[in-house]
């Protein structure tokens, strides 16, 4: 198949008048060639025609929308991208999508709600949901189906979409390359003809009530692999409902009334909007014994993506011994929509003006996020910091109040992280296990207030430096020696595909298989053992116990480890210098975990679980645990692959992104 | 009992017990809701401090006499601490059921307003809930960085009842103002069960001195736009040391309850930046010498802050400096006042010539820098224009104590005989 390249001669369309369309349509068609001089000074005059009509049309209208606003000036706050505020008496809305290889747009009464012409941005299947009554937009995507997995989401989203709203779909670009027979199906089960044949470079437009009519079609098949179908227009009507009709007869509590101001805003976050069943936006659960952590805030850090703030903030919410008070959702940007998810679950939200761009751009909103939170609750000592694409554990807040005091009172701990970057499902096994390491692994994690107003808020990577903020944190200059306490499973999971350095294939190589406790209340072993001089007891008391593993054997290989349960192994890998990490990042990918860059370790030591047995793998000679090596045993040596394979240079953009 | 009572006060008085009934329902409302306010009117407290052993000795006794809800007054003044509270719409509806009409202040939240185009949801500041001929004010007071309670002003908007109550009459929202965590008594009085702070007298003191001034962040971060900040590892080090030094040293002067106020350049870097100068290499603080004790000395040498030196004598251009970490000075200056100004004096060591820096006259406010409630001039243009001149707004790197200040004179010699005295190096 040929690669997708853009185009960059063919300038975007300016005009989007309907004539157009058919104006391309006649071109393509050689035979009809001497008709266009004759058929063009017809459509002039059709065009005059029409556009006189238009203007009539539009004063009109513009004279019923002063009156309109004059009758209601004191009325709340209208929605900005809401097409005109439909008249009572007014049940039709003109509705047009014009779909084309370089722009899509979608104009509802003439006021255009998608315009995309951005080259290299917004290929795929743009889906528009409106209200049935009011006509206003209720969510926008956009489902680049040209890609895997893209259609999934479609059908997920299209799904979660209530009965009986307008449904808007345009394809820019290409919208068919992997929209596979399951995404066809439900395409077609909305009323569309073509979507089941819907092919290579195919343009498509089609409007269409959830489980009820279809308002129009259009369609344009692509000649050839190397050429695009026509461009397309759609015009058609959409008949309004009543709004009685548009709403849920849900019982009229404080609760309801949040859940229907959202419901009528906004769209595809499924049985939350439920008119019979619908899902609790409160959770209530139960409250931690002796909780530690009650009284400590949580920062949300969110950027524009709401279903995932949705879903993280409802595992949040479901999480033991959660005190919503305490959490305040910043978003980066003044995005409506994640306002609407936060208000939604009556929680604070603060809004913040993007400073500079990229990663310093999220770097910016960090800080003032951080600062924010330690002005908003200035008797705090400590601060959880989340992010918007986190499931949160039930027991994460029982596992912080386990632990929190360690960090309060060890002055060599850097944070707790509720994350392991080592914790696969093959690699990790006990959910009361602690380790320290010498990584700061974020994704969930307390940060302590004296580190954050002494060190790091004063020196924190001003805006042109295009700094990540993790990484800058993991620097030697701030970390300073110190660990962070992280759990053998995690209290985390990243679920985010979507996101600055984050796409599907990297999100399935490394964080898919991550293991996430479910289990309440766990019970933390031995917290005290933690601490510094404690954990150098316990790991020689380990390292005592263990079972030298045959080095004659290659570690990569199942059968490296025995086919026992619940022992302790040990190997040792050559690591010339501290920084001499070359057998242990191929170990690492041997063992499909974390190998970007180097996570985990302890002075040296790696600890994970090999089939149900606490696998510990020392680096020798530098790790001071090198004492334990028996003579006999030669440290195993992994050569890197050879330079040919260029796929192993991994961006460090991807390497950044495990925050 | 408040039901037998209020029928007597009810028929017998009319008029004077529509507030006892007012303030019974408010209670009755709130605690409906679980909300813990307390009772900071300062008529009210100013009567009840006076029979303050007699109310603390019983807590329950019932009342001979309506003595403090019956003085007729268009409003009773109560606080509500922000965080005790979820903010539910319920207490709304239950205050309309009972026939309140309410009215909620909101504003811009200040611990919001540092920092760089942050916006946040607007917060409730103030609310008054009116019944008949009486209202309740409830302040909402937050709780800000540097320990203190912080309640905001109170200012209409546009389309608000301007006369809903008589608002200038209001004890409370002409200024924000700052205050300590207050501990609570719960005691009856005119048989109604109220949570009042534990020393109303302390508490009347400090209504009297609670006017708080928010730094100006606007024009602060309009001066980072001109002079950039210096984010040299230099700069974080002594903006850190020089916070530390501050905050030891008001432990130290509020332990030994002496008021003091920022002074010169950190005054300055206050009223400026809204940070600590990177560049002004000391601390500056200003005490005036009535508050002066003798324990100061002594105070600070127990903090660890060794006298440095120390410059004239109580009756005339007192100056202590002190020694902190690594070569960050603390000086304190303190301040002479005149019948129209108010001055400091200056000791050049060598010479023994005095200097003088006059200042117009000035009455201190709260204010919050690097985490501490502390104490600045409330007129701080004034004070910074007398300092600096009419150019305070640009960084200058080179000062001379002596004849860079705009408000310097000379101020005469020390005579000889007094040098050891008025003279001392360490």
């Amino acid at each position: 198949m040929d690669e997708w390249k853009p185009n960059p001669t063919v300038k975007p369309h300016k005009k989007r008048s309907w004539y157009l369309a058919w104006k391309y349509k006649l071109m393509n068609q050689r035979a009809l060639r001497k008709l266009c001089q004759t058929g063009a000074v017809l459509f002039l005059l059709v065009t005059v025609i029409v556009n006189i009509k238009l203007i009539l049309d539009t004063r009109r209208a513009a004279y019923e929308e002063e009156e309109e606003s004059a009758q209601d000036y004191d009325d709340e706050m209208l929605n900005v991208e809401a097409p005109r505020h439909p008249v009572n008496n007014k049940k039709v809305l003109d509705v047009e999508v014009y779909s084309s290889r370089s722009k899509v747009y979608v104009a509802v009464d003439g006021t255009t709600v998608l315009e995309d012409e951005a080259r290299e941005q917004g290929r795929g299947i743009h889906v528009i949901v409106l209200n049935q009554a009011t006509g206003h937009v209720m969510a926008k995507r956009v489902f680049d189906t040209y890609s895997p997995h893209e259609d999934e989401a479609m059908v997920l989203f299209l799904n979660m979409v209530a009965r009986g709203r307008i449904l808007i779909f345009t394809i820019k670009d290409e919208g068919s390359f992997h929209l596979k027979e399951t995404a066809k199906n439900v395409l077609k089960s909305l009323g569309s003809q073509v979507a089941p044949f819907l092919s290579w470079r195919d343009m498509w437009t089609f409007v269409g009530k959830k489980g009820g009519e279809v308002y129009g079609e259009k369609h344009a098949k692509s000649p050839a692999l190397s050429t695009w179908g026509d461009p397309v227009l759609l015009k058609t009507e959409v008949h309004l409902t009543s709004v009685e009709d548009a709403e849920c007869h849900w019982p009229d509590t404080e609760l309801n009334r949040r859940r229907k101001r959202f419901c009528s805003k906004v769209e595809g976050y499924g049985s939350v909007c439920s008119c019979k069943d619908p899902t609790p936006i409160e959770f209530n659960p139960d409250p931690l014994k002796d909780n530690k952590v009650f009284d400590v805030p949580v920062a949300v850090i969110a950027g524009n993506r709401p279903n995932y703030l949705y879903r993280m903030l409802r595992s949040l919410l479901s999480a033991q011994g959660v005190n919503p008070q305490m959490i305040t959702v910043f978003i980066d940007g003044y995005y409506e929509e994640p306002m609407d998810v936060v208000e939604l679950f009556g929680l604070s939200g603060i809004q913040h003006t993007p400073i500079s761009i990229k990663n310093a751009r999220v770097s910016q909103h960090y800080k003032a996020s951080l600062t924010a939170t330690f002005n908003l609750f200035p008797d705090a000592k400590f601060a959880v910091v989340l992010e918007e694409d986190l499931d949160i554990s039930v027991d994460f807040f029982s596992f912080l109040s386990q632990s929190i005091h360690l960090l309060a009172e060890d002055e060599s701990l850097y944070c707790i992280s509720a994350w392991n970057d080592q914790g696969y499902e093959h690699t990790a096994e006990d959910p009361s296990l602690l380790y320290r390491v010498e990584t700061m692994p974020g994704l969930g994690w307390v940060l302590r207030k004296s580190l954050y107003k002494d060190e790091l808020e004063p020196k924190w990577p001003t805006p042109e430096k295009l700094w990540d903020w993790d990484m800058w944190m993991r620097m030697p200059e701030q970390r300073k020696g110190r660990e962070c306490i992280i759990p053998d499973i995690s209290r985390s999971y990243h679920f985010g595909i979507v996101g600055l350095n984050m796409n599907g294939y990297f999100h399935e190589a490394y964080f898919k298989k991550h293991k996430f406790n479910t289990v309440p209340n766990v019970q933390l072993k031995n917290v005290e053992s933690l601490r510094k001089d404690n954990y150098e007891t316990e790991i020689h008391r380990l390292l005592g116990e263990a079972e030298v593993l045959d080095h004659s054997k290659n570690p990569c290989e199942d059968s490296f480890v025995p086919d026992t349960e619940g022992r302790v192994y040990v190997m040792f890998i050559r690591m010339e210098q501290e920084a001499d990490f070359t057998t242990w990042t191929q170990l690492a990918k041997c063992l499909h975990i974390w190998d970007l860059d180097v996570r985990g370790n302890h002075k040296g030591l790696w600890r994970l679980f090999r089939k149900k047995n606490h696998f510990l793998v020392v680096g020798v000679p530098a790790s001071p645990y090198s004492s334990k090596k028996p003579s006999s045993v030669t440290p195993i040596y992994m050569e890197p692959p050879a330079k040919e394979e260029g796929a192993v240079a991994v961006p460090a953009v991807a390497a950044a992104e495990q925050t | 009992n408040g039901a037998a009572f209020s029928k007597v006060r009810g028929s017998q008085l009319g008029q004077e017990s529509i507030r006892w009934h007012v303030v019974r329902k408010f209670l009755g409302l709130i605690s409906s809701h679980n909300i813990p306010v307390y009772l900071i009117d300062p008529l009210i407290l100013g009567l009840v401090d006076k029979d303050i052993e007699q109310i603390r000795s019983s807590p329950d006794g019932p009342s001979p006499e309506c003595k403090y809800f019956c003085t007729p007054r268009d409003f009773t003044t109560f606080a509500l601490l922000d965080k005790t509270w979820k903010h539910e719409v319920g207490l709304f509806r239950t205050a309309e059921k009972m026939g309140f009409q309410w009215l909620k202040i909101i504003n811009k939240d200040p611990r919001l307003d540092g920092m760089d185009d942050l916006s946040g949801m607007e917060i409730p500041l103030h609310y008054i809930f009116k019944l008949a001929s009486h209202a309740i004010h409830l302040v909402v007071f937050y709780e800000r960085s540097g320990n203190f309670l912080w309640h905001g002003p109170l200012r209409l908007k546009q389309h608000m009842d301007r006369k809903f109550v008589p608002f200038r009459k209001l004890h409370f929202g002409r200024y924000p103002g700052a205050y300590e965590k207050p501990e609570l008594l719960l005691v009856s009085i005119d048989d109604l069960k109220v949570q009042i702070p534990k020393n109303p007298s302390s508490f009347l003191e400090e209504i009297s001195h609670s006017r708080f001034l928010e730094c100006r962040y606007k024009e602060a971060r309009a001066f980072f736009q001109l002079y950039p900040d210096d984010a040299s590892l230099d700069a974080v080090e002594f903006r850190k040391k020089a916070k530390s030094l501050l905050h030891l040293a008001a432990l130290t002067l509020n332990n030994l309850g002496v008021k003091f106020w920022l002074s010169s350049g950190t005054c300055l870097g206050w009223y400026r930046q809204c940070n600590v100068i990177p560049h002004s290499k000391d601390v500056d603080l200003g005490i005036f010498i009535r508050d002066y004790k003798a324990d100061i000395i002594p105070a600070f040498q127990n903090a660890g802050l060794p006298l440095k030196h120390k410059f004239g004598k109580v009756e005339d251009s007192l100056e202590l400096s002190f020694q902190g970490e690594d070569d960050v000075k603390l000086d304190i200056f303190f301040f002479y006042e005149e019948d129209d100004y108010i001055w400091n004096g200056g000791t050049q060591a060598k010479s023994g010539k005095k200097f003088k820096y006059l200042f117009p006259k000035f009455t201190l406010c709260w204010t919050e820098f690097v985490e501490l409630k502390v104490h600045v001039p409330c007129e701080t243009l004034q004070y910074v224009e007398a300092n600096y001149g009419p150019e305070w707004k640009v960084p200058v790197k080179t000062w001379d104590w002596k004849s860079s200040p705009f408000n310097v004179q000379d101020n005469g010699v020390w005579p000889i005989d007094e040098w050891d005295n008025v003279i001392q190096i360490y």
